[in-house]
């Protein structure tokens, strides 16, 4: 069993080892990806969407479809891990369970700047590196150290009861209202207005939804961890 | 330089990898991990993609792995024989 394993890696090793000399340089000027539709997005990605950032315009107009079904894929996921049979509920669970002090003092000492390095990716997303999904990885990163040192109770504090299924589905929501808004000015689902006049309207879907990427993004991840935590 | 951080990287990655298939203590599997998260997070940042480096720093190195101890302290700490 073991060899037969060994001589799969071996051949499998083999096969990509072969097959990565026939890629192109990373640096190639004629490598198939600047010559099919990333040309066309470097080129007229500005004009044609509007937005400054290159990766959004992909991520939210032109690869917009894509997007939308990635929100939809986490927000399942935390759905399979919510539907799991559940050790207690956050009611009966111990206050705060000791922390070390240095644990403590790190991630008091640290979340206020986590928090406004998200904040700052998300609203310097269109001109930057960054935007939802990155801003929404680090308000996870935030709500999991945040639950370590305050205890279940305490991390359930963070976001109130009500809103929590909401803005745990924050995400595919706003993709739905943001695609039927876009059918009715456009025609097309998720389409983006192209006229000058509906400009803010543009910018204001393309924020609402980097928006709900973000929360709806760091809301799941903190709700993973208190689910399988609980 | 950049070819060198690149092998050197290349070979932590590989590292870390392997120990973490070798690894018969999960916990350890885990740490070991998250140093492969963090090492794939320089190598992004390397080849000039700050966002998905920090993606991978937020997620790769650190919700995966309190997750994953999580997952192994509820379950069994040694790998099944």
């Amino acid at each position: 069993m073991k060899g037969w394993a060994l001589a799969l890696v071996v051949v499998v090793a083999a096969t990509l080892a072969i097959g990565v000399q026939g890629l192109p340089t990373h640096d190639a000027p004629e490598a198939p990806i600047h010559d099919h539709v990333g040309a066309r997005y470097v080129e007229r990605g500005v004009e044609e969407t509007g937005m400054r950032n290159l990766v959004g315009a992909v991520l939210l107009n032109y690869r917009g479809f894509d997007t939308m079904v990635e929100v939809v894929v986490i927000f399942t996921a935390l759905a399979a891990v919510l539907a799991l049979p559940r050790a207690g509920s956050v009611a009966d669970a111990p206050e705060a369970l000791p922390v070390s002090p240095v644990v403590l003092f790190v991630v008091r000492l640290l979340a206020p700047f986590i928090a406004l390095f998200a904040i700052a990716l998300l609203f310097r997303g269109h001109v930057s590196p960054g935007g939802g999904f990155q801003a929404g990885a680090l308000f996870g990163a935030l709500f999991v150290a945040l639950g370590l040192v305050l205890g279940r109770r305490g991390a359930a504090r963070l976001v109130p009861e009500r809103a929590r299924p909401w803005l745990q589905a924050a995400a595919p929501l706003t993709f739905a209202a943001v695609a039927a808004l876009g059918w009715a000015l456009t025609g097309s689902f998720l389409g983006f207005p192209q006229a000058p006049e509906l400009h803010a309207v543009r910018e204001a879907m393309a924020l609402a939804l980097e928006v709900a990427i973000a929360v709806g993004g760091g809301v799941i991840l903190g709700s993973l961890f208190q689910t399988m935590e609980a | 330089m950049s070819d060198l951080f690149d092998a050197v990287m290349l070979a932590l990655l590989l590292a870390t990898a392997l120990a973490v298939a070798r690894a018969r203590d999960l916990v350890a599997a885990v740490v070991l991990f998250s140093m492969y998260g963090l090492t794939l997070c320089l190598v992004w940042q390397h080849r000039g993609a700050p966002d998905v480096a920090i993606t991978e720093a937020a997620v790769g190195a650190g919700v995966t792995t309190v997750l994953f101890l999580i997952a192994v302290a509820r379950t069994r700490r040694e790998e099944r024989r």
